[in-house]
């Protein structure tokens, strides 16, 4: 662990103390040349940024402090994320922080706990989530890739799609087939991957906005041992349902939005935009909407902070923050102008920025983690009560 | 002030189950056009429970809570379109409030308590608008007080109320001043809401007033109260909303057409889905506007969250309330089914305090200003 700073509670401060707190340490320590990137780095780039943060224990907000976290409130979550996006800092590799270890903390073994959180927290171990398949997109639990155990050891064979950054993953953790004979999602296992092995193998694929954050990983008999199991065999849909769990909220977050929303402020004030009443008033629109979607956020943390729980509703939060953030950005191009059609950065009175990036990037976020669509279903269903074709 | 929960639990099942036994829409359509607007019987009810003094302080028999007791009843209220006379007494209630150091407030407040004798505010003009400051009626002084000479338009509650609060240019500044509703000069007459309910209309013609009639020497106490009425009618407005959201979902599960349910088709449960989205920002926009007044957080957070509330309201108000004609089809058009019953509601409340245009224009000046400082 990193025990360089002391642990201290940083619950006991106030939220506006500790957003002053959490500002000062990311105005004092991200490096400026990695400020307001319009792509996400390479790991290389921002490996020192990433230890820095840990040396501070200022990585993992969310985390119990005796794993290394800072313990926070998930209010003081949202400060720290709303501070992080303010300095400009860089994406880092964060599905082990974000993701795989929430998992270790509420499922692993002490064992698993023991060996791959330090790991994360020392950057040693770099994580991607292998979830989706060529054919499983949106119909997750019918993905394909198998495991079959050998002695202690599985063997995988498969193709997993979509997986961000792997090419700078040391390690995936990834659904994977056990059991064919069963309802499929009885079928389904949470296994941890060392990928730097013979069979394993990573292609990018480049996105919409030209960058290649996405990636195709194929699997040709790669080997994991049986302790990298998380939960029971033919027990991964419930672990990754923990894991979806923390991401429906997460995901639904207002911090995209609201980082946007930064933008076109930015974009709007270096332009002139502002002195127009009719983009004052869409701004203005825009920017309640962002806050709407920050205090639905808020709602829902506020239950999950106070050990309530919630249902099927908060899939109107993913909708909403996602959606509001596709129009922020759909705004700021047309604020651009001519501007609007240019591609990478431009120069708007003085200020260099890239005006395309963030309407193209955000394409993204609709489609991922359960599309808009999926959403929507999902609350037809479990909370509109709506029947389903052929009731009548 | 923090809620107590239990208690507002209570307060909560008890609106339900008067709006559960007095709700009546057939009486709401006969009562349409005709004064004062609402149905003696279930107010007294309410009177009784206390609810009308809710937002009175406990030294005037009232209940002493907070915005967030009186929200929870009005949202209820909502539900059966049966809040009037409520918010508009709620606004005068507040105002009253506020100008703690006018002795006449004490025992115009007993009586919001008793339900009897109530206050309404007068405080728009000509067009309206949201700013209070945007007024010609003047206060002249005649030597033994002053002479209110002006009109007011838009006065919510007004067929119902004993006197006024009536806002003025006094001097170089503007003040508040009780008017009686006899008051010699004073000209009532009534306008009709989209629901068809009445709002005053008066002329002032040299009204006089007592010294003891000036209830404040400046318009914050309104301006603060404005605020605080926004965030109510926002209450209601979801109450509103829920109520014809769930006779839409009711209607989507059991109306055949094509031999399936058409809630069945994708089409009508996107929409209704992205309805859902409206009615629950609405809600945690409302928690939040709540917790900012009843946690006692400055005038500015207040005015900027209130303008926010009441925009998300407005705006979701009229498109719930629109969007469940269009699923309710044909029939949805007609006078005689309930969709337009809401619908009218979410009018009227829409644009009263303030319609979502206005709020964002405020919001937008209100951070500018902070901005500046």
């Amino acid at each position: 662990m990193n025990a360089a700073t002391p642990a201290r509670d940083w619950n006991d401060l106030g939220d506006e103390d500790f957003r002053r707190a959490a500002a000062d340490f990311f105005g004092t320590h991200v490096p400026p040349h990695l400020r307001f990137l319009s792509r996400r780095p390479r790991w290389a780039e921002v490996r020192d940024w990433y230890l820095t943060m840990s040396r501070h224990g200022w990585l993992v907000p969310a985390w119990p402090v005796e794993h290394g976290g800072m313990g926070l409130s998930q209010s003081k979550v949202l400060i720290y994320m709303e501070e992080l996006e303010r300095s400009g800092a860089p994406r880092v590799m964060d599905q082990g922080l974000m993701n795989l270890g929430p998992v270790l903390i509420a499922r692993g073994t002490p064992e698993q706990r023991a060996r791959f959180l330090p790991a994360i927290l020392a950057g040693e171990h770099t994580w991607c989530q292998g979830y989706s398949e060529p054919n499983a997109g949106s119909d997750l639990a019918s993905l394909r890739t198998e495991a079959r155990i050998e002695g202690d050891q599985f063997v995988i064979n498969g193709q997993k799609i979509w997986t961000s950054v792997a090419f700078d993953a040391t390690h995936m953790f990834a659904l994977v087939r056990t059991d064919k004979t069963v309802k499929k999602q009885a079928g389904i296992s949470f296994v941890m991957i060392d990928l730097r092995q013979p069979g394993v193998t990573v292609r990018p694929i480049r996105n919409i906005a030209g960058h290649d954050e996405l990636c195709e990983v194929f699997l040709d008999d790669v080997r994991t041992p049986l302790a990298n199991l998380v939960g029971e065999l033919n027990g991964g849909w419930q672990v990754a349902k923990t894991l979806l769990g923390f991401e429906r909220i997460w995901s639904g977050s207002p911090r995209q939005s609201t980082l946007a929303l930064l933008r076109l402020q930015k974009l709007a004030q270096a332009s002139g935009k502002m002195d127009d009443p009719v983009f004052r008033d869409r701004c203005t629109q825009i920017t309640l909407d962002v806050l709407d979607a920050a205090s639905a956020y808020e709602r829902f943390a506020q239950i999950m902070r106070t050990g309530g729980s919630f249902g099927f509703e908060v899939s109107m939060l993913k909708i909403w923050a996602t959606e509001t953030c596709q129009r922020v950005t759909e705004l700021m191009v047309e604020a651009a102008g001519d501007l609007g059609g240019l591609s990478g950065d431009v120069d708007v009175a003085g200020e260099s920025m890239d005006i395309l990036y963030p309407f193209l990037d955000c394409r993204a976020f609709t489609i991922y983690g359960g599309s808009s669509q999926v959403q929507r279903n999902i609350l037809v269903k479990n909370v509109l009560d709506l029947p389903s074709r052929g009731t009548a | 002030m923090t809620p107590d929960l239990q208690a507002l639990d209570m307060l909560r099942d008890s609106a339900a189950d008067v709006v559960a036994r007095s709700a009546d829409l057939r009486r709401l359509r006969a009562r349409r056009g005709t004064l004062p607007g609402f149905d003696p019987a279930p107010w007294q009810q309410m009177v009784d429970l206390g609810w009308s003094g809710i937002l009175v302080p406990e030294a005037q028999g009232g209940l002493g809570l907070g915005l967030t007791e009186m929200a929870t009843v009005l949202q209820q209220l909502g539900r059966g379109l049966m809040a009037d006379p409520l918010p508009a007494v709620a606004l005068a209630t507040r105002v009253l409030s506020h100008a703690a150091g006018w002795p006449g407030a004490a025992d115009r407040l007993a009586m919001v308590t008793q339900g009897r004798n109530l206050p309404v505010v007068a405080w728009q003009e000509g067009l309206g608008g949201i700013d209070a400051a945007a007024i010609a009626t003047q206060a002249l002084p005649d030597g033994k007080g002053w002479r209110l000479s002006g009109s007011k338009r838009f006065v919510a509650g007004a067929a119902a109320a004993a006197g006024f609060i009536v806002s003025a240019r006094c001097g170089n500044g503007a003040a508040l001043f009780w008017v009686d509703a006899d008051a010699p000069g004073l000209q009532l007459d009534h306008e009709w809401r989209a629901d068809q309910t009445p709002c005053g209309l008066f002329a002032l013609d040299g009204v006089h007033v007592d010294p003891d009639q000036c209830i404040g020497q400046d318009l914050a106490p309104l301006q603060r109260a404005l605020d605080e009425a926004a965030v109510l009618a926002s209450a209601e407005m979801l109450g509103v909303m829920e109520a014809a959201l769930q006779m839409a979902l009711a209607y989507l599960r059991t109306r055949v057409q094509f031999g399936q349910p058409i809630g069945s088709f994708q089409a009508l449960q996107h929409k209704a889905a992205d309805l859902y989205v409206q009615q629950e920002l609405l809600r945690a926009v409302l928690q939040d506007a709540l917790r900012t007044f009843d946690g006692g957080a400055d005038r500015a957070a207040q005015a900027l969250v209130a303008s926010r509330c009441k925009a998300r309201a407005s705006d979701a108000g009229l498109r719930v309330t629109r969007e469940v004609i269009q699923l309710h089809g044909a029939i949805g058009y007609t006078d005689e089914h309930d969709a337009g019953l809401y619908l009218k509601r979410a009018l009227v409340l829409s644009a009263w305090l303030g319609n979502a245009s206005a709020h964002r224009a405020r919001f937008a000046a209100l951070q500018d200003e902070a901005a500046a400082v």
